[in-house]
């Protein structure tokens, strides 16, 4: 009579940490998918920029905000420097993309398991 | 591609729990809300480059020439000045980067932004509509089922 009721209390404390992680896997979901987001404005944005440059001519002046001042900077250099970002972007957003497929991948098995824990707690 | 998970939804709805059918339709009516919301944030984008538009227009006519200004040094302080190279102009391109213009392709860049911006609000306008469309057929569903629950409940 003891012995069942040990299990059940030892499956219910399972089922309460195992959900304590779930949330947290949840909290991570939201906070990748965000980090997701922003990736995609910059992308979007270094993108109109880099569009920009090609319509320009190579003697236009382009000028950078670096903290209060404009520095001048020539239209090589600048492409340049918007094609390398536009590369880390797309890097960083490829490792958000794992990021957030593996984190689906733990928040999918995670619910199964507590899925099959609660069967278990409810069938005894 | 818009019209075959449609089908789907619509096949697959009436084997759906009432749970399920009201998770659907909060998810439907965020993501209403949200699009809804950025549809409102593109048209005032919109109207923020047609006033700058406006503006180039108005400073770059040769009358403003010579003119005497104050310039703000601080919200408080104005020192005078005179306009020079009226048709000479800074835009602001994005991340952080400025490119100098003539006033001429200052109002093409801004036509061209306005333009990209109108073509994203129809696409936003039909998303819009094929949601309220999806969002409209889970809550018949939902109402059909309501129904049919509480007429089953008295006997």
């Amino acid at each position: 009579m003891s012995a069942p009721s040990t299990d059940l209390t030892q499956e219910k404390q399972r089922f309460e940490l195992l959900s304590q992680e779930f949330e947290n896997s949840q909290k991570d979901y939201s906070k990748f998918i965000a980090a997701r987001q922003q990736l995609e404005a910059q992308l979007q944005e270094n993108k109109i920029v880099q569009d920009e440059f090609a319509l320009l001519k190579s003697d236009a002046k382009i000028y950078k905000l670096t903290g209060p001042v404009l520095l001048p900077q020539d239209k090589a250099e600048a492409t340049l420097n918007v094609d390398k970002r536009l590369e880390f972007i797309r890097g960083e957003i490829k490792r958000a993309e794992t990021q957030i497929a593996d984190c689906q991948k733990s928040l999918e098995s995670k619910r199964e398991e507590l899925l099959t824990l609660r069967m278990k707690i409810q069938g005894v | 591609m818009p019209a075959s998970p449609q089908q789907r939804t619509t096949v697959d709805l009436k084997a759906l729990s009432l749970q399920q059918l009201a998770e659907i339709k909060q998810q439907l009516d965020q993501e209403i809300e949200h699009l809804s919301e950025s549809f409102q944030k593109l048209r005032q984008a919109q109207a923020k480059f047609e006033e700058c538009i406006v503006t180039v227009k108005k400073t770059s006519d040769s009358a403003n020439e010579g003119k005497d200004i104050l310039v703000p040094l601080t919200s408080s302080l104005y020192i005078p000045g005179k306009t020079t190279e009226i048709d000479t102009f800074m835009v602001d391109v994005g991340t952080g980067y400025y490119v100098e213009k003539d006033s001429k392709s200052t109002i093409l860049f801004f036509t061209n932004k306005v333009n990209t911006l109108k073509k994203n609000l129809i696409d936003l306008e039909t998303v819009v509509q094929g949601k309220s469309q999806n969002l409209r057929a889970v809550e018949e569903i939902l109402q059909e089922k309501m129904q049919a629950n509480q007429a089953n409940a008295p006997q």
